[in-house]
């Protein structure tokens, strides 16, 4: 059959003008990681410090079944802001973090530019804030399962089990420090993921950028701090800044002793550095002079 | 009017791309001609709003190029002339994809998906990675997402560029039924002379960014003037040097052969009488086959 005996017909239904024009790139950009390679595997995988700390609570609540395993009157888990510091800035969960943006995040826009398809988007009624919202949503999926999802599930349980309100009257601020850091991570990593994807065509070499960024500048860190014995090179740690946010917001002890906001002031930074590099490198067109 | 830009100016820093280009376009298929740097893939890229023009304006479907792209957008399909796609995607969720960044509900997409692809030919490989397909399949389905959301009008870039022969005719087969059948406009960018012969009936010739012509296929094609193809043996400088005194445009093909340009009011026997002056010998003699080949030579000139 030739290609004109076929039909087309017209479509008879109205485009709409939406606000949330950036959701196909959302939910379809989630399907995809679903499909690549041992993603499925690893997404389990990354459930486990919240299913650990999860657990925490659990025992926590019900201690007298636990006394076999505990010396007698020795404190075991005691949930307060201190545990759940101890969750969002583990080294264990922030390498998982790591992991999931490389899966997640790696190809969004590196695969865009390779593949030519930023043309398509954007000869589409879509603005590049739409776009940049459509993959950041992405990550803001994969993020918030393991971070605000699992940090609101830990209120939740711990009320549930202790059976009042007494904890959440006790720390009102938890709730607030739990939904903003994890927004806080979720923010950063999603800028630091996109405008890393945007720098390279090759999927491996942002992935190794992602991973080589995250790790050396905490390298970095540890060979300054250990020569010159000044904390104020945490601040070249990606880790450490995130580690003395996450003890500012959960109301803890700062690891380092340096102010809190440098910290803060070095995440807006990077931030806005990736957001530059971002509108630089996306386009509808490459223009060739 | 479905395109109308007036004094449109646009620079790639020091490099002038299009230079006060005015456009009045109607219904009907149109080709946008020119050769490789005449400003054709910019006017595309600056009617849909992907560059912003520097001085001059211009409507499509109504809707101000500097002020109303995305309803632009909304209206007009656009098939790109590089391999576009998504790894990971299937030939329906891609369209359907597009169709729904257009504005379509999910579901609507997802059977005007299935629609679309099958007429542009692909329904037998429609729920395989588009990694696999072929560079006509990918042709294809490039016209499917361009074609998906119903548009008013479509822009093709090059379209028929790296196609075998029978991708190519099948390419401009659907095509033509595109704009002939279905009530939908196309604007053609290429700088392939037969593919805009073959299916559009306006033509808007492009040169260093600047309109050199535009106008109806067949009232340009009545314009009095000729090219000759001549073979000829002997000494050929004086034969060529009396060509050009006659305001004649000669050019040299690779394979010997001279193609002479004769102004209007000439008379074809004057190159057999130079060439009798000059003791040439004619070989070969013709009247170029191909108009629009000589009214785009003439416009862009030979040189």
């Amino acid at each position: 059959m030739t290609i004109r005996e076929r039909g087309y017909a017209h479509w008879d239904g109205e485009l709409e003008e939406s606000k949330f024009s950036w959701w196909p790139i959302a939910t379809y950009g989630v399907k995809l990681t679903f499909k690549k390679k041992f993603f499925k595997s690893f997404f389990f995988f990354t459930f486990i410090p919240a299913l650990a700390y999860l657990g925490g609570i659990y025992v926590s609540e019900r201690l007298e079944d636990f006394h076999f395993m505990i010396e007698e009157s020795a404190p075991f888990i005691q949930v307060n802001p201190a545990y759940f510091k101890s969750y969002f800035t583990n080294d264990f969960l922030l390498f998982i973090i790591v992991m999931i943006i490389i899966f997640a995040g790696a190809g969004l826009i590196s695969d865009d530019i390779k593949y030519n398809a930023l043309q398509l988007y954007f000869s589409r009624p879509l603005k590049k804030k739409d776009y940049f919202i459509g993959k950041a949503s992405v990550i803001f999926f994969f993020m918030a399962l393991i971070t605000l999802i699992p940090g609101l599930i830990f209120l939740l349980t711990k009320i549930i089990f202790s059976g009042s309100f007494k904890f959440v009257l006790s720390y009102p601020w938890l709730p607030f420090s739990t939904l903003g850091y994890s927004l806080i991570l979720i923010v950063f990593f999603s800028f630091y993921s996109l405008s890393i994807s945007s720098l390279s065509k090759n999927r491996r070499y942002v992935a190794v950028m992602i991973f080589g960024i995250y790790f050396f500048s905490d390298i970095f860190f540890q060979i300054f701090y250990g020569i010159f014995k000044n904390q104020y090179f945490s601040l070249l740690s990606i880790k450490a800044n995130l580690k003395q946010i996450g003890a500012f917001i959960f109301g803890q002890k700062l690891p380092y002793s340096i102010p809190w906001f440098y910290s803060f002031l070095f995440i807006i930074a990077f931030c806005t550095f990736g957001g530059l590099v971002l509108k630089r490198r996306v386009k509808g067109v490459v223009i060739v002079k | 009017m479905t395109i109308e830009v007036n004094n449109l100016h646009f620079s790639y820093g020091k490099l002038k791309a299009l230079d006060g280009v005015n456009i009045n376009l109607n219904q009907g298929s149109i080709g946008l001609l020119g050769p490789n740097g005449a400003g054709k893939s910019t006017l595309i890229r600056i009617l849909l709003g992907f560059l912003q023009v520097e001085k001059g304006e211009g409507k499509v479907l109504g809707y101000d190029i500097r002020t109303q792209q995305s309803d632009i957008r909304r209206f007009v399909g656009y098939m790109p002339e590089d391999d576009c796609f998504i790894p990971g995607m299937d030939a329906v969720c891609f369209t359907s994809y597009f169709g729904e960044l257009s504005g379509m509900p999910h579901e609507e997409a997802m059977k005007r998906a299935h629609e679309v692809l099958f007429y542009v030919g692909l329904e037998e490989s429609r729920y395989r990675q588009i990694e696999t397909y072929s560079r006509g399949m990918k042709q294809r389905l490039k016209i499917a997402q361009a074609i998906v959301h119903d548009p008013k009008l479509i822009l093709f870039d090059e379209p028929t560029s790296g196609l075998d022969p029978r991708g190519r005719r099948e390419m401009l087969e659907l095509i033509m039924d595109i704009s002939s059948k279905k009530n939908i406009q196309v604007l053609i960018s290429s700088h392939i002379l037969p593919d805009i012969e073959n299916t559009c009936s306006y033509v808007v010739i492009l040169n260093k960014g600047k309109l050199v012509a535009q106008g109806d296929i067949k009232e340009l094609k009545q314009i009095k003037y000729s090219l000759y193809e001549v073979k000829i043996k002997g000494e050929s400088r004086n034969f060529l040097r009396s060509l050009r005194e006659r305001q004649c445009k000669v050019e040299k093909t690779e394979d010997g052969l001279l193609k002479i340009y004769m102004p209007p009011g000439h008379n074809p026997q004057d190159i057999f009488m130079i060439a009798a002056n000059e003791k040439i010998q004619i070989r070969h003699f013709l009247k170029s086959q191909t108009p629009l080949e000589d009214i785009f030579a003439r416009a862009v000139g030979v040189d």
